[in-house]
């Protein structure tokens, strides 16, 4: 069954629990079926799976609106970007890195995850969350940019003090 | 140099562009510009270096996330209960043109997915984006090659002892290709080395780019096309204008780019696989080269290529932005 473990992995990790994210998948699987005649053979498959998950999610989204801590941060961004800039800890575990993109409200976690790990081009990213290419683009660097937040803050948890100790990686090298 | 001194209005230009750069959907002329900025800006390509960890890391979680067991026989119930309740019911005959219909549509998906593989609709691994850069910068932008080839023993010692044997490869399984340089390079902001071979034929440049895997592999899913050459598979993809074909051998990834035409690529890499990988299975048991083979400017940084024509080179296109800025 193809991009089942992607599909799955993604959606794990947009819904809080691991049944919703089953039937999630379930559903999507049964809308491809119903749907297969409209799908064009020789285009993009796995970008087709993902754009019905997501149709899926977006219907399970308006659901859990109520009670979801769903937020919504749009606004500009870039204009601190010298100053603000996050610093990462050299090294991330991978339950580090789970954890810190669970922080990241869903709306920047999705695009993250479509852009990064699933290596989504911006133009299919649009197409399957059905959002303006330019609103791709301000999500993405805004939802990276809440990862390195968290990620720093994970280190700083850790009475790591990144920034000291990759100044410090920088002058022995 | 002074990485002080820049302009921090053009770090922040640039680092508006890190994002687009790290998802390569920046035009060519733009990432080159980033390129260049990288390598003299040690605040900016660590920036870059700190969002490619984390980009890293998140894939390397996502991978290891575990995936339930039951979940692809829950999904084939589901779709077989999907199915009208007679067709439970009733006998064997019409349950089993149910089964067939829900094993024709995945067979359809696992054309759909084959088909697709073909067209390459997918990025590829950053490690070949960066395989990419490195040569539309190292090549191409920087022409970093003379006109007529370096002589073999001058290549050999660039490459080091570790290296020197893949050079006869190279000379031997490109027919029509004559091997101009070669050396061992890093693009700026990552700490990935590349063997690289600048080879000259066919009217054009091809780069044969080789690095070490250190565990990554190839993602199935994001690959164009697949070919075999004796039990080696074969990549394709395009990306930044330029045509990649390659393989991945045991412990390192190896690949042809230029702008041939994906046809002409897959026959290169084809010719130069068997022997690249059973000579990278002997070079691999070789010591790891002196690090003073990789050139690095004053912070201790790679630079772009190990000969100082081009560490001269890529000061001079700096000074240009510059004055030209």
């Amino acid at each position: 069954m193809p991009h089942l473990s992607d599909l799955y992995r993604t959606a794990s990790l947009l819904l809080r629990d691991r049944h919703e994210a089953e039937d999630l998948i379930q559903d999507t699987y049964l809308e491809a079926w119903k749907s297969f005649h409209r799908f064009e053979l020789g285009t993009n498959c796995r970008a087709w799976l993902f754009k019905i998950m997501f149709h899926r999610l977006h219907h399970v989204r308006r659901r859990l609106v109520k009670t979801s801590r769903l937020m919504t941060i749009e606004g500009p961004d870039g204009q601190d970007e010298l100053a603000a800039e996050p610093v990462v800890p050299q090294e991330i575990r991978d339950e580090d890195v789970l954890n810190a993109l669970e922080k990241v409200a869903v709306e920047f976690r999705e695009i993250v995850l479509l852009a990064d790990v699933e290596e989504f081009s911006y133009k299919e990213i649009a197409e399957t969350l059905k959002i303006p290419l330019g609103t791709v683009m301000s999500r993405l660097s805004r939802g990276r940019k809440l990862l390195r937040q968290e990620l720093a803050e994970v280190a700083r948890s850790y009475g790591i003090n990144p920034r000291t100790k990759q100044a410090g990686a920088t002058e022995t090298a | 140099m002074n990485t002080l001194s820049f302009d921090a209005k053009r770090c922040e230009r640039i680092r508006q562009q890190l994002d687009s750069y790290l998802s390569n959907e920046l035009l060519v002329e733009t990432a080159s510009e980033v390129v260049r900025h990288l390598e003299s800006c040690e605040n900016c390509s660590r920036d870059l270096e700190s969002r490619m960890r984390v980009r890293d890391a998140l894939q390397r979680a996502f991978a290891n996330r575990p995936v339930p067991d039951g979940i692809r026989a829950d999904v084939l119930h589901k779709l077989r209960e999907s199915q009208p309740r007679s067709f439970v019911r009733v006998g064997a005959r019409r349950w089993a043109l149910g089964l067939a219909a829900v094993a024709f549509v995945l067979l359809g998906l696992f054309a759909a997915e084959w088909l697709n593989l073909r067209r390459g609709e997918q990025l590829i691994a950053s490690i070949l984006k960066l395989g990419v850069n490195d040569h539309l910068i190292c090549t191409i932008k920087g022409h970093n090659y003379p006109e007529t080839p370096n002589p073999p023993d001058q290549i050999r010692k660039k490459l080091g002892p570790r290296y020197a044997p893949l050079l006869q490869v190279v000379q031997e399984r490109l027919p029509g290709f004559e091997v101009l340089e070669g050396h061992l390079c890093s693009i700026p902001g990552s700490d990935r080395k590349y063997v690289h071979f600048i080879t000259r034929g066919q009217s054009t440049i091809v780069s044969v780019i080789l690095t070490e895997r250190n565990g990554a592999s190839l993602p199935t899913g994001k690959i164009l096309a697949s070919a075999e050459s004796a039990g080696l598979n074969i990549y394709q993809d395009h990306l930044s204008g330029m045509e990649i074909a390659g393989f991945q051998s045991a412990q390192y990834f190896a690949f042809v780019v230029s702008d041939l035409s994906q046809r002409q690529m897959l026959q290169l890499a084809q010719g130069l696989a068997p022997a690249l990988n059973e000579k990278l299975h002997t070079t691999a048991l070789m010591p790891t080269p002196n690090t003073n083979n990789w050139a690095v400017d004053s912070v201790n940084r790679p630079i772009l290529t190990e000969t100082p024509e081009c560490h001269e080179k890529s000061r001079c296109e700096v000074r240009e932005q510059r004055q030209n800025g």
